[in-house]
């Protein structure tokens, strides 16, 4: 027992001793994993740079955290296009230097001067994506065109829906032929309404949920964000691709380097990288996103082409709309879900 | 030995069920030949993930090395202050006054509110309070959020033994002529060893575990095992992770079955020398 006790303690005291971190580095706070580790390591061996993920879960505590300490600490910030704008109207953000970035020509235009970086001064653009509908010809007896055939009272318990609230009660709002973004309350009364016998048709909840349903075949139908949605065109090809009729959702997942970044050169490096045409074309599709790289276009398989799920029609993609935040209205949205999920 | 009938031993296996089956799936889907982005069907047999974790790949060990780091310091302090606390809480409330006072009714309420706060703000507070200190390393951040929170239970742990204590064992020490330190080293700690270990290891499991609170209080890096795990909601967790999590349970069985192994042994000694 004493001999077990002192091998122990000899153990936590090597763990209590261990050295700390290098210099020399760039500090990008956003999910593991969102950035392909074999492009990291290469960025590495290229460079000498050392990156260093720092992780978060969700959107909004990581807005709470660096809102509350300023960004300190991290060079550069990969997050969705609502939180982008939240962070550069709290002045958390330093614009880019595009004279370090060559590459930056090599980016689409396409998702260049969106409405949370009008000048294109602090973001840079690193996926897109939309919510499309995906679904098996042979067990739905008739053709999806848009997001109103989900309500459809053939699709009882069959629909396998993504779990983003803005998002379901956006789409509803554009069956009405509303904004994505309203706040007016009685038009939210209209949604609610119109939401709730949805409730009967939806089999499972949940991003990653909605993904196993559809791969497993327990549902027939998928109202999916685009990796997903590519993923299962990928696997079931005679499955159909729904364009909705009343227009695309829309989001991108952008870079930003905080006006607190120690690092600001080697973000910059960071990003020069990230935006060459090989790796974009490599990243967008290892991530299974819309690519938002025109050079990278060339790279790009012919599995990334032939995929419906990546290829909107451009002209949907320009009257796309954004879930934007709408500041102390989202909490009405909240409350029409949370209704909709307890009914 | 008192016969089990059928109903509660079918209650016992679906409870044993619910309680394994998750940590079976683990397991197995660590093996799971599947590498697609999002490897939910389990498509055949690979010790694949195995080999890439003991190569560094992902990065988790160092993220493991931080966590059993923070840990092992967090149980270290909270087992210091939460056993010395709830021995002196005792103490002078058995001791002099024969039931506990207002004041210690108030601290023994007041130290166990860590675990009562809702963790987002217990964070973020931790989180506000360091930066204005200027504390910016993040391993001392780490130590003191989860020392604070690990203190309650070995607290609680370490009192609940003490009060049901029969209190001559203390009188008789200090009868004897043994002054306070060494009826505290010698009597008072010995038998409050099996509470101690054990609000240790529950302090061990709560540090290990916690994601709310070390996520505002780390500043920049790699960040703790479960902060990193936490962090692949979006692209899905891999199969890696898997294979190390098997790896800890592993371990943890391994390190229960040589406990138990020793206690039998030892049990086995003890009757020998009984019965000579």
């Amino acid at each position: 027992m004493k001999k077990g006790l002192s091998l122990l303690l000899a153990l936590a005291l090597a763990v209590l001793a261990l050295p700390a971190l290098a210099e020399g580095t760039v500090n990008v706070l956003s999910w593991e994993g969102y950035v392909d580790e074999d492009t990291i390591q290469a960025f590495e061996n290229e460079t000498g740079i050392d990156v260093v993920w720092s992780p978060m879960d969700s959107i909004d505590d990581m807005l709470l955290k660096v809102t509350q300490s300023g960004g300190e600490g991290y060079d550069l910030i990969l997050t969705s296009d609502y939180s982008l704008d939240i962070l550069r109207q709290a002045g958390l953000l330093q614009e880019l230097d595009k004279s370090l970035l060559p590459n930056y020509e090599n980016l689409n235009p396409l998702y260049l001067n969106q409405y949370f970086d009008p000048d294109n001064q602090y973001v840079i653009p690193y996926v897109a994506g939309c919510p499309l509908i995906v679904y098996d010809p042979e067990r739905v007896s008739f053709e999806i065109t848009g997001y109103e055939d989900l309500w459809n009272e053939s699709l009882t318990d069959s629909v396998a829906c993504l779990e983003q609230y803005r998002v379901l009660i956006g789409v509803t709002l554009k069956t009405l032929g509303y904004s994505m973004n309203e706040t007016d309350p009685d038009i939210l009364a209209q949604a609610k309404e119109k939401l709730m016998p949805l409730y009967k048709n939806i089999r499972t909840f949940g991003d990653m949920e909605a993904y196993a349903a559809m791969q497993s075949g327990e549902a027939s139908v998928g109202f999916l964000f685009t990796p997903f949605a590519s993923l299962i065109m990928q696997e079931f090809p005679q499955y159909k691709l729904v364009y909705p009729k009343e227009g695309l959702g829309f989001g991108i997942d952008g870079f930003v380097l905080t006006a607190a970044s120690q690092n600001a050169e080697n973000a910059h490096a960071f990003l020069n990288y990230l935006m060459d045409a090989k790796v974009a074309a490599h990243d967008a599709e290892y991530q299974a996103y819309m690519c938002v790289n025109k050079a990278a276009e060339a790279e790009l398989s012919d599995d990334y082409w032939t995929n419906p799920a990546y290829n909107p029609p451009e002209e949907m993609l320009k009257s796309a709309e954004y879930v934007m935040n709408i500041g102390d209205a989202e909490s009405a949205y909240a409350d029409i879900y949370a209704a909709f999920k307890l009914q | 030995m008192k016969k089990h009938s059928f109903g509660s031993k079918l209650f016992l296996g679906l409870v044993l069920l619910v309680l394994y089956l998750p940590i079976v799936v683990v397991v197995v889907y660590s093996f799971n030949d599947n590498s697609t982005r999002i490897p939910l069907a389990f498509t055949g047999w690979t010790t694949r993930w195995y080999g890439e974790l003991l190569d560094g790949k992902g990065g988790y060990g160092p993220a493991l090395l931080l966590s059993l780091r923070v840990a092992l310091w967090s149980v270290l302090l909270s087992v210091i202050v939460g056993s010395l606390g709830a021995v002196g809480m005792t103490r002078s409330a058995l001791g002099f006054r024969g039931k506990p006072g207002r004041f210690e009714r108030f601290m023994e309420a007041f130290s166990i509110l860590p675990i009562m706060i809702p963790e987002i703000v217990l964070g973020l507070a931790f989180m506000v309070i360091f930066n204005a200190l200027g504390v910016r390393d993040n391993v001392a951040r780490l130590v003191l959020a989860h020392t604070t929170f690990c203190i309650p239970y070995v607290f609680l742990s370490v009192k609940s033994r003490l009060v049901g204590m029969d209190q001559s064992l203390f009188d008789a020490a200090r009868d004897l002529g043994a002054a306070p330190p060494r009826v505290l080293w010698d009597i008072t700690l010995p038998l409050c060893r099996p509470a101690i270990v054990s609000g240790a290891f529950l302090a061990l499991a709560m540090s290990m575990d916690d994601f709310v609170i070390s996520f505002f209080v780390y500043g920049a890096g790699e960040g703790t095992l479960p902060l990193k795990i936490y962090s692949s909601v979006k692209v899905g967790v891999s199969p890696r992770v898997n294979a190390l999590c098997s790896l800890m349970i592993a371990a943890v069985f391994l390190a229960v079955a040589v406990q138990r192994y020793g206690q039998a042994v030892r049990k086995a000694r003890e009757k020998k020398a009984a019965a000579n």
